[in-house]
């Protein structure tokens, strides 16, 4: 099924000067393999980044349900520890990198450019390239399965001299190294996107200080994003040199300093976590307002509080260090940091409960898993408080009460506010709403099986339990922790299993939506669900914060409006739509053979993929931005022959 | 700043030339300032003088082309905001980093690479 | 998407289609050369780490840097700066051909500033024996230069093929055979120009300047000179004039995104030159 309607579009312009352009194939299939390889469109694109990263997740998790099925009882040989250093390598990697990450990709592609009134993202060819390079990480990633190398094991993280080809000979290191070189470059290209769609293709009317909160999130990000990712790339270049050429960045024995990678890792890995949970906070701080019937509370403190979050996730990096002897005023100075970044987050908090007090609270399915969200990000947020605290993280570093910490922030935070963007969004992006019973079971068996996994591992890590060791001894009292936690696993499986069951027969089967189900108030919802490939038929003009809910009480002015901006646009030639095109997808095919060819040391397919990407991108630029236009009616039909 | 094309020949022609004018102006600038730091280095004054002139100099050097030749000085603010941000936010980690390594604790122990390779060949 | 400029003029600093006046493509640059911030950035600081305390046995950068030579390769790319902003400044006011020799100007100058860097290189690892694996300072110091090196050489690319770009007829469509032999011409004319000129200045520096030396090079790279000759004269030939183009003011905001690159890898290098060479003397 389609996520937007059927167009008229033939590809053939009528009227228009016949140019031989025979050299550049001019997609025009609008249904079928070759439109999914060709689409640039922001909404297609969106459906594929969260149909990738919905697989990654259960892939994730399944790689989790078998680390927690190892420590379900001391000493247990499901897995060995060579394959458990698998199973949480590719379990944290694939989780953030390829179901979160791109989860959050999906929502910036998908509602991003409805929310501000546009028809796409600045640059849509773009859009599609960071896509396809998605794609060739996620491949990358997860080849060394099918291989006698193996798939990454040296921790999500990798740490030197771990990395080192004396300690990691095969090449699974050598895949996590260009696999998230791959991923990293997709996601800048992305973030630069967003950043120029969010700045320069608002409607008119739509000042900064009228964005929806979650587009305010997506640039956040996206800044987050651009200024984050260099650190890894040049971690990643060293330690790759280190491996393929013996370069001495991390050779203790020619001057290197195994600990120069753990601080530009975590100068990107800290800020990657605030990319984690950016857009969950934007996600519902939409949702709240709706369902609470009321505007959000505080919206310039929320935007604000939001870059600090943003600012401030730069300076707090070593906190993941306390350990590693920085000295006593590093150690002070990060761990102050740390505790400021508490600050605009409780204010986040406050804002949200300022927004549900005194409402008329509406308790859909969306609505569980925000407010789910607020209690366990609270929870995540006070064992992070615990941390910050130096002294006391010396006991807790590397034990369970911090993967206890994490996972209350990434899935009590992170993806129970994805999991509820995709039921409150659901209406719009395919036109059937997720019953309610369904989707609420799933709430419940999720929200239970999670904390009944991960609560226990608070005591566990105070009770001395250090992570990522395949298995422990039955005499050291964490019997019970481990076996309740796996339990939890096994019912959150369960949940997440019952979740997506209902989602899938729902796309299928679903009960049809009508337009606006939940009488929302942002601008996306003026749509008619699924939305048409040109979005608006008349780009809006927006009066105030949440422009949708003026509209709605605004009719005949806002009826006015629409029909004088028809008439504008058809007299500047139409709606004007980007040609689809093939050459994103065949650079980021020379970028996943020349990544290939860079594993292997082998410089020829290194070069064949260099050249590909070249090819793809040099006809790119000849292609030019060239597009279309589509005229219609007053109705909003699709005209076929266009009006001049 | 927008280009007219209606002007007379005249003031367009000494609008092009000022400009090209300016933009060689600042290239001899820049030259000369790069000279004036290579003769600073050997100048027999204090080394945190020299350091302090040598990244003045470099600064000046890297804000003409930066509002100049990329334009900025002309440009809406939010382009300089933009990379100012980027700019800003390398140098205070750079700033960091460093520090970090330079501090007592981090110093590397004092071991000959004579043991560090006896040791390695040991284990 | 397309900007429907008004009759008459085009501005180019305002653009009128987008929220902010900022062309998209301009704005784009700018977000990436932020990032491109951090990316020198780190690898600076990598490199100044390593030079907090030096393990013993570690090169020493005042018995290595001829600076010199890299304040001329440190002049020459200034000057490519200059060429570019002429170059961009040419095309905002429809100058084709004034825009095409400086583009040609800045190709030259990057095509130096890289033959300075493969002699810099080729000297520290044959003649002071330091390569990227024996020694810390090796390692980083290539690292460095090198991944700006590699900025110079795409940016030096971009150059080629815009400039090769100027020269698509207005009419007809896109010529392949023509532009990918005219791209070519540009390429090995370039590279074969840098391999001659190394050669005569390794050719000097190995046996001084005499008659014998050059006739020495001339006879080892006939061949190459040949090349280049025969590619320079390809290159003129694409570059006859023949007729209207597809290339005029409406493309100068691609022009000046490229210029916008290429001042930035400019204003790496000042801080490399100083933070890695001129730092070392003090």
């Amino acid at each position: 099924m389609e996520a937007t309607a059927k167009s008229h579009f033939t590809g053939k312009e009528e009227h228009a000067p016949t140019k031989p352009t025979f050299a550049f194939w001019r997609p025009s299939a609008k249904t079928g393999l070759v439109s999914w390889l060709t689409t640039v469109d922001h909404k297609k694109i969106g459906f594929l980044y969260g149909s990738f990263a919905l697989f990654f997740f259960l892939v994730g998790g399944c790689e989790a349900l078998l680390i927690r099925l190892q420590l379900i009882v001391p000493n247990n040989t499901l897995l060995t520890a060579q394959q458990y250093n698998t199973m949480f390598t590719m379990h944290g990697t694939t989780m953030i990198f390829l179901a979160v990450m791109p989860l959050g990709a999906a929502f910036f592609n998908f509602i991003m450019p409805l929310q501000i009134g546009a028809r796409d993202v600045a640059f849509p060819r773009l859009n599609a390239f960071s896509l396809w390079t998605f794609v060739a990480g996620a491949i990358i990633l997860n080849v060394g399965w099918f291989l006698p190398d193996g798939a990454p094991d040296a921790g999500w993280f990798g740490y030197a001299p771990l990395t080192s080809k004396l300690y990691n000979p095969t090449h699974a290191t050598d895949f996590w190294i260009l696999g998230l070189q791959l991923l990293g470059v997709a996601s800048i290209a992305a973030a630069l996107n967003f950043i120029v769609t969010i700045i320069n293709l608002r409607a008119p009317g739509m000042t900064m200080m009228r964005l929806p909160v979650f587009t305010w999130m997506t640039l956040i990000t996206s800044f987050l994003i651009i200024l984050s990712f260099p650190a890894i790339t040049i971690a990643l270049i060293e330690v790759m040199f280190d491996r393929q050429f013996g370069t001495n960045f991390f050779e203790v024995s020619n001057g290197g300093m195994p600990i120069l990678w753990q601080h530009l890792f975590w100068v990107f890995g800290h800020p990657e976590v605030y990319i984690l949970i950016l857009p969950a906070m934007g996600i519902v701080s939409e949702i709240l307002p709706t369902f609470s019937r009321k505007p959000l509370f505080g919206y310039p403190i929320v935007v604000f509080s939001g870059a600090s979050i943003g600012f401030l996730g730069f300076t707090v990096w070593s906190h993941h260090m306390f350990t590693t002897g920085m000295g006593t005023v590093a150690t002070a100075a990060f761990s102050l940091a740390t505790m400021t970044i508490a600050v605009p987050t409780g204010v986040k908090i406050f804002n949200w409960i300022g927004t549900l007090w005194g409402g008329h609270l509406k308790m859909r399915t969306p609505m569980m898993f925000a407010l789910g969200f607020i209690w366990m990000f609270m929870i995540g947020g006070f064992s992070g408080v615990m941390h910050a605290a130096a002294p006391a993280d010396a006991q807790q570093q590397d034990s369970y009460f911090v993967v206890a910490h994490f996972h209350y922030v990434l899935i009590g935070g992170s993806i129970f506010a994805l999991l509820g963007g995709i039921h409150y969004w659901f209406p719009l992006m395919f036109g059937r709403r997720v019953s309610e019973f369904w989707g609420k079971l799933s709430f419940w068996v999720i929200f239970i099986g999670f904390n009944v996994t991960f609560f226990p591992m608070h005591f566990l890590g105070l009770n001395g339990m250090p992570r990522r060791t395949f298995t422990y001894d039955g005499n050291m009292g964490w019997n019970v922790g481990n076996m309740i936690a796996t339990i939890g696993a096994l019912t959150l499986g369960v949940g997440i299993a019952i979740y997506f069951i209902v989602i899938i027969h729902t796309y299928f089967k679903g009960e049809r939506a009508g337009r606006d189900t939940w009488d929302a108030r942002t601008l996306e919802w003026s749509l008619p669900n699924p939305p048409p490939e040109y979005n608006f038929a008349v780009i809006p003009t927006v009066h105030a914060r949440d422009a949708f809910w003026y509209e709605k009480h605004h009719q005949a002015e806002i009826a006015q409006e629409k029909t004088a901006h028809h008439k504008a646009e058809e007299s500047h030639g139409g709606i004007h739509m980007p040609f689809q095109s093939i050459f994103p997808l065949i650079a980021s095919i020379g970028a996943l053979i020349g990544a290939f060819g860079t594993i292997y040391h082998d410089l020829i397919v290194a070069i064949v993929g260099g050249v590909i990407l070249f090819i793809g991108v040099y006809l790119w630029s000849l292609e030019g931005a060239e597009g279309y236009h589509l005229h219609l009616d007053d109705e909003g039909n699709e005209i076929d022959a266009p009006k001049h | 700043m927008s280009d007219t094309t209606h002007s007379p020949a005249l003031d367009g022609q000494s609008a092009e030339e000022s400009k090209f004018a300016a933009y060689v102006s600042i290239a001899m600038l820049l030259a000369v300032i790069t000279g004036v730091e290579i003769a600073v280095i050997g100048l027999p004054f204090a080394k945190w003088l020299l350091v302090t002139v040598l990244v003045v100099l470099s600064l000046v050097k890297f804000m003409f082309v930066i509002f100049y030749f990329m334009h900025l000085r002309w440009d809406k603010l939010f382009c300089t905001i933009l990379f100012f941000i980027g700019l800003v936010l390398a140098g205070g980690t750079m700033w960091a980093l460093i520090k970090l390594f330079a501090v007592e604790a981090s110093l590397p122990l004092s071991i000959s690479l004579d043991t560090i390779a006896d040791f390695s060949r040991h284990v | 998407m397309t900007s429907h400029s008004a009759t008459g003029a085009i501005d180019h600093h305002h653009d009128h289609t987008t929220s902010t006046g900022i062309p998209n493509k301009k704005l784009l640059m700018w977000a990436f050369l932020a990032s491109d911030c951090m990316f020198f950035g780190t690898l600076i600081s990598t490199h100044l780490i390593y030079r907090l305390h030096p393990p013993p046995g570690n090169p020493s950068p005042r018995a290595l840097f001829d600076i010199p030579l890299t304040s001329f390769s440190t002049f020459i790319l200034l000057m490519s700066s200059l060429m570019m902003a002429l170059a961009v400044n040419a095309i905002q006011k429809g100058n084709l051909k004034s825009m095409r020799s400086s583009l040609l100007a800045t190709i030259v100058c990057g095509a130096i500033f890289l033959g300075c860097q493969v002699f810099e290189f080729d000297n520290f690892v044959h003649v002071k024996h330091m390569t990227i694996t024996n020694s810390i300072l090796g390692t980083t110091f290539f690292t460095l230069t090198g991944t700006h090196g590699t900025h110079v050489a795409i940016g030096v690319l971009w150059l080629g093929l815009m400039y090769v770009r100027s020269f698509k007829p207005a009419t007809g469509g896109q010529p392949w055979f023509s532009t990918i032999l005219h791209v070519l011409a540009l390429v090995v004319a370039v590279l074969l120009s840098m391999k001659i000129v190394l050669s005569i200045v390794w050719a000097l520096e190995a046996h001084g300047l005499s008659a014998a030396t050059l006739g020495g090079v001339f006879s080892a790279q006939w061949l190459a000179i040949v090349g280049a000759l025969i590619a320079i004269g390809a290159e003129r030939w694409f570059a006859r004039p023949a007729g209207p183009v597809q290339f005029d003011q409406s493309n100068a905001i691609d022009v000046e995104s490229m210029g916008l690159y290429w001042h930035f890898v400019d204003i790496v290098w000042i801080v490399i030159f100083t933070a890695v060479y001129l730092l070392e003397y003090l």
